[in-house]
């Protein structure tokens, strides 16, 4: 899509009308074909002859239309092949939960929220829900999705194709899912947001340090989820933490795209405005009710945030929060950034102490981030030449190429210290 | 008594509708709209004379699911179940009117329905009486 406002005007649309679709034809994996094509066509021809005066009623006819072209040779081929498309009933359909069966008129926002959940199925790989939902839901074509994963397009093609064909066997309805399981299927959401945001804030390979369309999308959708869901503290708390986060993104990266730790950045960078909207969403969910993981993380991103200088950062909070957090959701990350602010309160030493304990852990013992933050703790305590391995060790075990750079400057100049 | 008037039209026909030529010859924009302006016309008609019920045009064809299998309770899902030749239900009013002669005088007028010749050599319409109670289906 090359002109900017139509893309602008086509992406919230994106969803409607493939939820609008779906409502009313099925066809999950077909529909999200037609309104694809809906959106290529909308994106050529209204720069051109001006927008309509109903564009979502005019994707969806288009889309509508579409689909029935689709179906038709869909089904004159496998007339042709002698072959009957058939499908048994899921047992949800004969016996549905007695919630599901909601009268009134459904509006957009559900819709939004059914894909959203359809795509984040627990049939589908967290890679598969990661691509499913940036198309179906996001609106971005196959060859963007592709370039902000550095991956073919014809290999996220099919990781799609496949993706919605495990859609369509699981056979879930298009609706809400049931009372007893929305909880569950909500933090599945959340949790592709949340990847999707990391994807693009810490990109886990390639030449560049930030994706910035793809955190930017992720906080579009978290924005979309909250607004659809504005009580919920999860919600909240994600869309906070993203905008908490990507607030320093221009203070991470040096001049020649270097990766700048947060305590050397330049905090004049920092993008007030998303701080002050994150700050104002975390304090409000924080006030109302048991705070999950997205609520800690966010208030952890706030106390940060909220620093005038790294020495400023109130460090005791933070640790506090970590342990929080590791109380409700107790990982090896929580643990090793817990031990960062534990040396940052009690010392390097004591921080150490517990990263000894994380190493046995085989889940990050051979993770960058480990053996980078025993270089800075081993730094602070001032050993220069066990810092210096284990800044080499990080190195060696990252893939992306502004990380390298940096843990490799970081030994560097301790070696030349010396 | 009310009375169901039927239409019906293939798949190709629909295409046809659509401006595409699939077997059927391609309606022009004119006899699209011609034939709209005659609906639009013949339903307000009936409105006024207190006869219709209620009348609909069902989507085209391919948008069929045929559920199978209901009698021993393993439904089966068939996704567009018809030929693209075959004539399914297109369309239908319910009228309620003073007899089916009446009814079937409703009906005819729709053989005034502009439409491209082709299409209109083989179109027909059904008109069945509407089971009131479960009685008239007592044999």
């Amino acid at each position: 899509m090359s002109d900017a406002w139509v893309e602008d005007l086509l992406r919230p649309l994106a969803p409607q009308v493939l939820g609008a679709v779906v409502r009313r034809y099925g066809h999950f994996d077909t529909a999200e074909e037609a309104v694809q094509e809906a959106l290529l066509a909308a994106a050529t021809q209204w720069p051109r002859d001006g927008v309509p005066d109903n564009p979502r009623g005019w994707l969806i006819t288009v889309a509508a239309r579409r689909l029935t072209d689709l179906l038709r040779s869909e089904q004159a081929r496998r007339r042709r092949e002698d072959a009957v498309a058939t499908w048994t009933l899921p047992e949800q359909w004969l016996a549905p939960a007695a919630d599901a069966r909601v009268a009134g008129r459904a509006s957009d926002a559900d819709d939004t929220l059914i894909l959203l959940f359809m795509c984040c199925h627990p049939a589908l790989s967290a890679a598969s829900q990661i691509a499913l939902t940036l198309r179906a839901v996001g609106g971005l074509t196959t060859a963007e999705v592709a370039r902000a994963f550095l991956v073919p397009e014809a290999t996220m093609a099919r990781r799609i194709g496949r993706a919605k064909q495990r859609i369509k066997d699981s056979g879930v309805p298009f609706a809400m899912p049931a009372a007893a399981e929305r909880a569950e299927r909500l933090g599945a959401v959340l949790h592709v947001l949340y990847l999707i945001f990391n994807e693009g804030y810490a990109s886990t390979s390639g030449p560049s340090l930030q994706r910035t369309e793809l955190a930017a999308e992720a906080i579009r959708l978290a924005r979309l989820v909250h607004r659809l869901l504005p009580s919920d503290g999860e919600v909240t708390g994600l869309l906070a933490l993203t905008l908490l986060t990507d607030a320093r993104r221009l203070a991470r990266t040096g001049p020649d795209g270097e990766l700048v730790p947060m305590a050397e950045q330049d905090r004049s960078r920092w993008n007030a405005q998303a701080i002050a909207e994150g700050v104002a969403l975390i304090t409000s969910a924080l006030g109302s009710g048991p705070a999950g993981p997205y609520q800690l993380q966010a208030a952890i991103a706030a106390v940060h945030d909220e620093a005038a200088s790294a020495e400023a950062t109130d460090w005791p909070q933070i640790m506090a929060l970590y342990e929080l957090l590791m109380r409700i959701s107790d990982n090896p990350m929580v643990r090793l950034n817990h031990a960062v602010a534990v040396a940052m309160v009690h010392g390097a030493r004591v921080g150490l102490e517990l990263l000894e304990k994380l190493s046995t852990d085989d889940r990050l013992a051979e993770d960058h981030r480990l053996h980078a933050v025993r270089g800075h703790l081993l730094e602070m305590a001032g050993d220069h030449p066990a810092a210096c391995a284990a800044y080499q060790a990080a190195a060696d075990r990252t893939r992306s190429l502004p990380q390298q750079r940096y843990l490799n400057a970081r030994a560097a100049r301790l070696t030349v210290d010396r | 008594m009310k009375y169901m008037i039927l239409t019906y039209a293939s798949q190709q026909d629909y295409d046809g509708m659509a401006g595409k030529a699939t077997g059927k010859p391609a309606w022009s924009a004119q006899d699209f709209a011609a034939m709209g302006e005659f609906m639009v016309a013949f339903n307000k008609e009936l409105e006024e004379s207190g006869e219709l019920v209620e009348t609909r045009g069902l989507a085209a064809p391919v948008h069929t699911r045929r559920i199978a299998g209901l009698i021993n309770g393993l439904p089966v899902v068939t996704d567009g179940p018809y030929a693209e030749t075959q004539e399914v239900l297109a369309g239908y009013w319910i009228v309620e009117c003073q007899s089916f002669d009446r009814a079937t005088e409703i009906a005819a007028r729709l053989a005034k329905c502009p439409v491209p010749d082709l299409v209109a050599a083989d179109a027909y319409a059904d008109v069945r009486p509407i089971a009131e109670s479960g009685a008239d289906l007592d044999v």
